[in-house]
């Protein structure tokens, strides 16, 4: 990796400063970043698709890695919260069960000791092309998606631009199904956005997976209190250590007579950003969860997929996955 | 003389009643292994005599290796498959501070034939600076035209690769008679195969640490897989004598054979520019890419057989992949016989780094295809795979090893629980068997000298030059001495893994201890007697013939005395014996079958493999402990091969587009099944056997067949990944509407 200054910060405050300032017509990948656990951050560095010329560490700032109660019966969590901290804690294991799932889906244990929640959000795609150096592909400022056509088995079956990357997180998914909020620090302050507003796709800004301007940290997440059930489904091709091929996070809130009063399903794996599915969501309102009506609602959801050449088979893939999800919550 | 009377004294209660008893001890006048059942140690399950150093990171690897004053070196590498270098400017690189030589590999005009190849190298004082410098080097391509697949290679006007197509196929067999014997047969299968690129993956790169500082001589530590292949090498760059040393490896299977490779090359040439040691590492991208692969395959199959179970005839036309190597791959029908046989084989060559050998080179990629092929078969005829097998196994001493081998496995999988109709079943969690069989040389050579030192304190030293692959080398071989010599393990200390030593043989074709163990034996029963003459007048025995070593003691006449006190017999300087290789100590001709039982989610393609096991024959087990950590991690690497491993290229661009750990899918903790090892003992060949190849040959194969016995679908191309049995359950779905 290129040298680089290492800044502790010691506030929210500070590590907002440390990042400043910004260029705005500098490249995106050479700008001054932030550092959680660095799972993703220092292997980006090592391979040097992102040179910033300063890391600025979060790790430092109190108070950032705590899970604390919002008194209404939901959760805030801070950014440097581990994702090993997040999975153990008893409140997120008791009410928002689909969030445990999707945080032991994570990785390894290792980088699950070290990652953060923070940068589970904001980690950069896995697209093959994009990891490696010597390809200046759309995302890094090149000319064309080298993965659209050609080696794809790993990327999107849903069109949202001219780059087919999938979003690499497994808690976004399970978040955005649980209606969850991020706050948002720059130097105009804080602000508190639903998190499916936070992610953006290839059409929006092609060399960036979410609306944070340089300079600007995710410092905490909230998941408000819910009555319903939540689970995380995530197929890995190989169980010890992979990113999604697909996964499901759903939350199914019932009725006392078993019939859906609300339902939220949201795909990883298959989209440039977490793939909300209202359509799928709309169709079980009302209803009991059967093997049909699931399998109904997967159609639904995956209706407007658009495989390209080698990853058509993520369509019966996540057809499953949401089927079982739905039956798994029903039972 | 198979058998001689020592006299010793009669124990009561442990100690000496005064009287004389008289012991049968097996003694043959020369270095024998003796009864199989006999041994003290040997063929016992031996705990490595290295596993405290290597559990708690002690032991020294190369990477480790560190000597003073030291620069590191750093590679540049071509990132296109095929390009002339118009211009490389070294200049900005020389001006780092830090960074102490700069050498061009390739010059300007000449051409890079893959993706990885070294251009240039960098030496500095440290491993960062080097990088910053490699990467301040301007290297400036005129982009070629290149191919990267087979199916490129093998089209008309397809670029040409390096010197020439270097395709010349040899054939055998009269094809059109085979064909029409073929299509004459009861049943017809015609089907390709695929296997891609391998990489050895070994956790340590390749390692070089060149240390020379313009004196008379050098000292060059390389993680190779031969000794005795590093001075050659080393003195061509150094031009002076070079001592080799191979520390503790971390890993081979065939990628460290080739004397001290790139990096030792570069690494030494920097250092003698710089009359400073240098030490060179590939980084985990550069193994991937140019420290060569495990060559891929395409098989092109028409088999006929008939319904009594008789293979009548096939006809194979088969291409290895080996990137600019030859990438061969073993002959077809494999273990099998067939009355009409017609075999192709042709080297196609692709702009990518060569093959090399990987752990039973060319095996694992014939045994997969001809033995999908043998069940596609047996499944079309009707026949259990397991019989239909057996029916067209040669009749010979090879075939009786199967015979035996498939009843064994057959046996610890449950065979005759499987599942009856491919695919059928309830639920969808579908559960099948397959298997597969295999076969390999293993056989010694004479290479390797060993000597037995005994000095008169009565330390145990043996040293050879040979390396330890991670095999297990320096616990047969302390057991060895051990045993001859009625010693404890912990009585006797090994040396080994430097031209210092005696010669010894690369580790390559699982030789190393069919070479090594019988000139262990030889120098341990050649110390044996020298010290039973030395030790004789202090017990009174006659002559060495009366004297025994047991439980520590040396004994005869009645007497015994401690092994230490009777090392006072030794002179000053030492006891010294040297061994050779015995051509009768060793043998030749392994054979396995491997079993797998694996669980189709047919709603995922996900196949989690449920239970695997391994029947090998290798004649003596030296260790049965390490034997078995050998069939297991045969197995291991072989389901990694059926379900997660392939390079990917990209046509186009012509570059490898997962040369790292995340993307090149190793199997893990929980993609392990139950593994079970099965020692063929009814293997009655009293001889050593190399055993550590042989042992990932079948287990492909049979994992690809247990997934067909699942779910129905016939996966035609490792790996099996999801995609493709979710894909071949759609199709299959599709005929059967």
């Amino acid at each position: 990796m290129n040298n680089f200054e290492w800044a502790n910060a010691s506030s929210i405050e500070s590590a907002v400063k440390l990042l400043q300032p910004v260029d705005p017509q500098g490249d995106p990948d050479e700008m001054a970043r932030p550092i959680g656990g660095g799972q993703d951050l220092l292997t980006s560095m090592k391979e040097y698709l992102v040179r910033p010329p300063r890391v600025v560490n979060l790790k430092t700032i109190a108070g950032l890695d705590q899970i604390k109660p919002d008194g209404k019966g939901g959760l805030r969590i801070g950014a440097t919260v581990t994702i090993t901290d997040l999975y153990e804690n008893a409140d997120v294991q008791a009410k928002f069960p689909g969030l445990a799932e999707a945080a032991t889906s994570i990785a390894s244990p290792q980088i699950r000791n070290v990652g953060t929640v923070g940068g589970n959000l904001c980690q950069r795609p896995r697209c093959w092309y994009f990891r490696l150096e010597s390809v200046q592909c759309i995302k890094k400022g090149g000319p064309v998606c080298y993965a659209a056509g050609g080696q794809n088995k790993y990327n999107a079956i849903f069109n949202t631009g001219p780059s087919k990357i999938v979003h690499p997180s497994d808690l976004a998914p399970m978040l955005i199904a649980l209606g969850a909020t991020v706050t948002i620090f720059g130097t105009e302050g804080a602000r508190t956005i639903p998190m499916d507003t936070f992610f953006t796709t290839p059409n929006q800004d092609v060399r960036k997976e979410n609306i944070l301007k340089d300079g600007e940290i995710v410092t905490e997440v909230q998941v408000p209190a819910t009555t319903a059930r939540s689970t995380y489904l995530k197929f890995k091709e190989r169980e010890s250590y992979d990113f999604a091929l697909s996964a499901v996070a759903a939350v199914v809130e019932f009725a006392l007579d078993k019939t859906v009063r609300n339902a939220r399903l949201v795909l990883g794996g298959v989209a440039s950003i977490p793939w909300h599915v209202p359509a799928a969501e709309k169709s079980l309102i009302g209803k009991t969860i059967t093997e049909d009506n699931a399998a109904a609602a997967a159609t639904l959801a995956l209706a407007n997929a658009k495989p390209l050449e080698f990853n058509a088979y993520k369509v019966p893939l996540t057809e499953t996955l949401i089927r079982r999800a739905l039956l798994k919550l029903n039972a | 003389m198979a058998t001689k009377t020592i006299k010793v004294p009669k124990m009561l209660n442990g100690a000496p009643t005064g009287e004389v008893d008289t012991i049968q001890v097996e003694d043959y006048g020369v270095a024998t292994w003796g009864p199989k059942t006999k041994h003290r140690l040997l063929n016992t399950h031996l705990p490595r005599v290295d596993a405290p150093n290597k559990t708690t990171g002690t032991a020294i690897y190369t990477h480790d290796v560190k000597v003073p004053g030291m620069l590191h070196g750093r590679l540049v590498t071509s990132i296109h498959a095929h390009a002339r270098i118009t211009s490389i400017d070294i200049s900005a690189a020389q001006k780092i501070p830090g960074v102490k030589a700069v050498l061009p590999i390739v010059a300007a005009g000449g051409e890079v034939i893959y993706e990885g190849q070294a251009v240039a190298a960098v030496a500095a004082t440290t491993p960062e600076i080097a990088l910053d410098g490699a990467r301040a080097i301007v290297v400036k391509y005129q982009v070629l035209p290149h191919v990267v697949t087979v199916d490129d290679a093998l089209k008309p006007g397809a670029p040409t690769v390096g010197r020439g197509p270097g395709r010349g196929g040899n054939g055998q067999g009269n094809q059109q008679q085979v064909e029409a014997a073929v299509a004459a047969c009861d049943a017809v299968v015609e089907a390709e195969y695929r296997t891609p690129i391998l990489h050895h993956c070994c956790l340590e790169t390749h390692a070089v640490v060149a240390d020379f500082r313009g004196g008379p001589n050098a000292t060059v530590y390389v993680s190779t897989q031969a000794t005795f292949g590093i001075p050659g090498d080393a003195q061509r760059e150094l031009g002076v004598p070079v001592t080799g040393v191979v520390t503790h490896m971390g890993g081979g299977f065939g990628s460290k054979g080739g004397g001290i490779g790139v990096v030792g090359q570069w690494a030494c040439r920097l250092a003698k520019q710089l009359n400073t040691p240098v030490k060179m590492v590939n980084t985990r991208r550069e193994e991937f890419l140019m420290t060569g692969n495990g060559p891929g395959s395409l098989h092109k199959f028409k088999a006929g057989a008939n319904k009594n179970g008789t293979l009548v005839a096939i006809s194979t036309i088969q291409y290895g992949m080996g990137g600019i190597g030859n990438g061969g791959i073993a002959a077809q029908p494999y273990s099998y016989v067939a009355q009409n046989v017609f075999r192709q084989s042709t080297s196609v060559n692709t702009h990518e780094d060569s093959s090399v050998p990987m752990r039973a080179p060319g095996h694992p990629q014939a045994c997969f295809a001809m033995e999908s092929l043998m069940d596609e078969l047996a499944y079309k005829i009707g026949m259990d795979p397991v019989e239909f097998r057996k029916k067209n196994l040669p009749n010979n001493a090879n075939g009786t090893a199967w015979h035996r081998q498939l009843d064994a496995g057959a046996k610890a999988i449950g065979w005759a629980n499987r599942n009856a109709t491919p695919g059928g079943g309830a639920g969808p969690l579908k559960r099948g068997m397959g298997c597969a069989i295999g076969s390999w040389g293993g056989g010694g050579r004479a290479q390797c000298v060993v000597d037995v030192k005994i000095s008169q304190d009565g330390s145990v030293l043996v040293t050879s030059g040979s390396q330890d692959l991670g095999t297990g080398t320096r616990t047969y071989v302390r057991a060895i001495v051990a045993e001859e010599l009625g010693l404890d393990m912990t009585a006797v200390v090994e040396k080994i893994g430097s031209t210092a030593y005696g010669n010894a043989g690369g580790s390559g074709g699982s030789t190393t201890t069919a070479s090594l163990a019988p000139a262990v034996k030889d120098a341990a029963y050649n110390a044996r007697i020298a010290l039973a003459k030395l030790v004789a007048p202090l017990l009174g025995a006659a002559s060495a013939d009366e004297v025994w070593f047991d439980k520590g003691q040396a004994m005869g006449n009645g007497k015994s005395i401690p092994w230490k006190q009777a090392c006072a017999a030794v002179p000053a300087a030492g006891l010294s014996a040297r061994g050779q290789f015995v051509g009768a100590l060793s043998g030749n001709g392994a054979h396995g079958a491997s079993f797998a039982e694996v669980e189709v989610d047919t709603d995922t393609g996900h196949v989690r493999v449920t239970k695997m096991c391994h029947v090998q024959d290798g004649g003596l087990i030296m260790n049965r402990l390490t034997a078995e950590s050998q069939i297991n991690g045969g197995m291991i690497q072989s389901l990694g091969m059926a379900l997660f491993e392939g390079r990917v290229m990209d046509p186009a661009l012509g570059i490898m587009l997962n040369p790292a750990f995340n993307d090149y899918k190793l199997p893990g903790a929980m993609e392990m099944p139950e593994l079970i090892p099965i020692i063929d003992d009814g293997d009655e060949r009293n001889v050593v056997i190399g055993i550590a190849e042989p042992a990932n040959i079948p287990g492909c194969g049979a994992v690809a067949n247990a997934v067909f016995n699942a779910c129905g679908v016939r996966v035609r191309e490792t790996p099996i990944t999801p995609d493709k049995i979710l894909n071949g359950l759609i199709e299959l779905r599709r005929a059967k509407a």
